[in-house]
């Protein structure tokens, strides 16, 4: 089976080469029989690259140590579902996991558009093709997965404990697929490019694309943060380090993207702009990988091997290169027929919020890479850290949040003074009565609780003007339906993507509420407690009770310390930090324990312990961070609405294709 | 038309302008030097009082912890023979042993000695589990174990899930 998996992976290299090449030629040399051959190759590569993935993971369930990648991040004891998950604990791995998300993507686009739009496709499915390509080239020749250990060894080192957490199985795959997923638009950008087919065909085509794969990245990286939160025990879920931020730079310049396609839909503006957007959030996600897997930022989490980095370094400065001369070649076709009108505009609030994003997206890219800035060019590493980012992300990000709640609810072309009236009056007014009431609540003392304290007013602003679009729109269908809740469900139905997209919002509010609640209220205490002392924190009282280990498997020992909570004198919770001590690694791992409400987190971590049972115990006590993952929720409810698969959109963008005369059947010819 | 872009023009650089100021005085206010043990002692300059991260080798057999105060640690780290003595307050990582990769950020006193307010520790990779299976595990118990429960039905916990 080994052989079988290495061998397809040599034949999917070399069917994606052909496809690549035929797909072009077909495409320029107008000729209908290589192109039929072409057609062959994204389902052959496809095939054997799901061939090679089965053989890695039957190598994985039958402990087939012969393989060194088997042998690293595995062994006879692993659970069958980290089994399952080992497949992308490393390199060589993840990268096959890249190449049959990026194929089965292939796939579902090839199907998609299996015969029509032909002078669009074959460009698009080349380029995916020549990505394709790429990949696999790494696989064959610098990190081939099959790689053998002549004599096998009886047992495997084992996946490290801190991936031995059921996140392991969520969150790569989720990143992966937003990672990947931008892929098919960016490739749809190109043939538009290349076969200068320049009008907004690309972006529509590719519109649930962009959604779905906004979706998974957003999510990933809010998977990322709680593993973070729960796994690593340090009482926060986000620390800029350079490897989150490789995943928040795509989502912050996809956001970007994803609005700005609406400005060329609708008014067929900002194309030179909207072509930039998508060839850098491809970018983005391809320096996010070269951030991962080259070493050359200290980071707490990247790969090992350093060498891979460049190949990446290589494809990421060959991409730049030819998309900047394809863009700058074609710029003529590019010129938008319209014009901004006004600053007071729905337009204008695009643009800004775009401007915002990459301002966002840059200073963390800055960030990222300013310690080797620095070294080049000063000779002394100086790196940033948090304060860096908080100290410039947070007042762009509060700026953003008040464009939001602006955006929606200001009109097109030119706002007039009695649309802002009409429109801003009851938002802004809640939003000063609730910070009239917050005022004398919340501690104002320092610079961080006066960002919140904007935060939360922001939030209250933005909420409010949703909800009452939600309002009036469910009160202008009630006339015509029985119930408010009829009412509301049909205005949703019928335009899903605009409440879809204020769903996705009240999300991010949420989100927004949540960092800032957690961020300045925070606090955490430790103390070397013996059974029976207490620690307190706020209103809480923790009694250390007792100090006990389980044997829980032949290779794993858990230690666990048991502290009854009380909150006003009554017992409200038992916590049961742990750490558990792996046969075979080299470091314990902690298992904190969280009682999770929406006011607040109760975070308890086991530090350390010794042999009369004295054990260090640190709290955290995290307001609101809940508040996240329940935003995390609602953005995922709104996705859902807006990529839900709508008749009457697709019958309206099929005759406006057929009126354009894109769609072609090949039996016409 | 032109009046139009001109302000347009103008209202962009403002939010460009600010951001940019904004990541300027961000760098140099919250900026610290990373050097590692031997780079910090050759520096001419002294360093006393500025924020910085130095990156070095737990000297084996220094770690001393205060018998009053658990949580008050004093180590040294060393890079290519050069040292650095370090205190630091608090819970120390898992992975904090003799011989890691230890990063301290903190400064330095007039003695020379840095205070640390933040311990990390590195694991050469994450990834990459352990590569010589026959070294110390500090991963197997460590010496200070505690009883063990013979049956482990006999304890009264619950198994536990984080979700």
């Amino acid at each position: 089976m080994n052989d079988i998996g290495e061998f397809t992976l040599m034949v999917a290299l070399a069917t994606s080469l052909y496809g690549t090449v035929a797909y072009v030629m077909a495409a320029r040399g107008n000729r209908i029989d290589l192109y039929l051959s072409a057609d062959k190759a994204p389902l052959i590569t496809w095939a054997c690259i799901v061939i090679s993935s089965i053989a890695l993971w039957k190598a994985f369930f039958t402990n087939d140590f012969s393989l060194q990648y088997v042998y690293a991040y595995s062994n006879i004891e692993l659970d069958y579902f980290y089994k399952f998950s080992s497949f992308w604990g490393g390199q060589k791995g993840s990268l096959l996991f890249w190449a049959l998300i990026l194929t089965s993507y292939m796939m579902v686009v090839h199907i998609q558009n299996r015969s029509k739009n032909l002078i669009v496709v074959p460009y698009a499915m080349a380029v995916m093709l020549a990505i394709t390509c790429f990949f696999l080239f790494l696989l064959n020749f610098s990190t081939n997965p099959f790689e053998r250990i002549p004599l096998p060894p009886e047992d495997g080192r084992g996946l490290n404990p801190l991936l031995q957490n059921y996140w392991m199985v969520i969150h790569p795959p989720t990143l992966y697929l937003g990672y990947v997923g931008f892929t098919v638009p960016f490739a749809f950008a190109m043939a538009a490019l290349i076969s200068r087919n320049l009008d907004d065909a690309w972006i529509r085509l590719t519109r649930k694309w962009t959604v779905v794969s906004w979706f998974f990245l957003c999510m990933g990286n809010l998977f990322g943060a709680s593993w973070a939160y729960v796994e690593l025990g340090w009482g926060g879920y986000w620390a800029w380090d350079p490897v989150e931020n490789a995943a928040f730079m795509p989502l912050i310049v996809a956001t970007a993207y994803l609005h700005s396609v609406m400005i060329q839909e609708k008014k067929d503006m900002m194309k030179v702009w909207n072509m930039s957007l998508i060839l850098l959030t491809f970018v983005m996600t391809i320096f996010g990988t070269f951030i991962t897997r080259s070493g050359l930022i200290q980071s707490v989490h990247t790969f090992d091997e350093a060498t891979l980095g460049y190949y990446f370094l290589g494809l990421l400065f060959f991409i730049i290169a030819v998309c900047t001369a394809l863009i700058i070649s074609r710029l003529p076709l590019l010129k938008s027929k319209n014009e901004l009108d006004s600053f007071l505009s729905r337009e204008a609030g695009f643009l800004f919020n775009n401007l915002l994003l990459l301002g966002i997206a840059f200073a963390t890219f800055w960030g990222t890479i300013f310690p080797i800035i620095s070294e080049a060019i000063r000779g002394v590493k100086i790196t940033v850290g948090p304060p860096f980012y908080n100290q410039v992300n947070v007042p762009i990000g509060l700026a953003l949040l008040a464009l939001i709640g602006i955006g929606p609810i200001i009109a097109w072309r030119k706002a007039t003074w009695s649309n802002l009236r009409k429109n801003f009056l009851k938002p802004v007014m809640f939003a000063l009565i609730g910070g009239a009431i917050l005022f004398p609540v919340l501690p104002l003392s320092n610079r961080s609780e006066i960002y919140t304290y904007i935060a939360f007013i922001l939030c209250i602003f933005v909420l409010s003007s949703m909800l009452i679009e939600f309002y009036k729109g469910t009160m202008a269908r009630y006339a015509s339906s029985e119930t408010y809740l009829g009412a509301l469900g049909s205005l949703i139905w019928n335009n899903k993507r605009r409440y879809g997209g204020y769903t996705v919002h009240i999300g991010v509010v949420m989100i927004y509420a949540g960092i800032a609640g957690s961020s300045s209220y925070g606090i955490h205490t430790e103390k070397r407690l013996k059974i029976g002392e207490t620690i307190e924190i706020r209103d809480y009282m923790l009694r250390y009770e007792k100090l006990a280990a389980i044997q829980a498997t032949s290779v794993k020992t858990r230690i666990i310390a048991q502290l009854a909570v009380e909150k006003d004198g009554k017992k409200i919770w038992t916590a049961r930090p742990e750490k558990e001590f792996y046969k075979g690694q080299n470091q314990p791992v902690s298992e904190v324990d969280v009682r999770s409400t929406l006011a607040s987190d109760l975070y308890v971590i086991l530090a350390d312990f010794s042999e009369d049972e004295s054990a260090t115990i640190k709290v955290y006590h995290n307001p609101m961070v809940k508040w996240l993952w329940t935003g995390g929720w609602i953005i995922a409810l709104g996705t859902m609405v807006c990529a839900w698969p709508d008749r009457l959109e697709q019958r309206r963008r099929l005759e406006r294709l057929k009126l354009q005369k894109i769609v072609f059947s090949p039996a016409q010819e | 038309m032109d009046r139009k872009k001109i302000k347009f023009a103008l209202g962009s650089s403002l939010i460009v302008g600010t951001i940019g100021y904004l990541i300027a005085t961000g760098i140099n206010s919250t900026s610290t030097y990373f050097f590692t043990v031997s780079e910090l002692m050759d520096q001419k300059v002294s360093f006393h009082g500025t924020g910085l991260k130095v990156k070095g080798n737990v000297v084996a057999g220094s770690i001393e912890r205060d018998p009053g105060d658990y949580l008050n640690v004093q180590f040294a780290i060393e890079e290519k023979n050069r040292n650095l003595n370090v205190v630091y307050q608090g819970v120390t990582p898992d992975m904090f042993q003799d011989g890691g990769e230890v990063v301290v950020e903190g400064a330095l006193d007039e003695q020379g000695v840095f205070h640390a307010n933040t311990l990390l520790t590195s694991c050469p990779s994450k990834y990459e589990a352990e590569k010589e299976a026959g070294g110390m595990h500090p991963g197997t118990l460590p010496d200070y174990k505690p009883k063990l429960e013979p049956d482990p039905r006999k304890v009264d916990f619950l198994p536990k899930t984080t979700i």
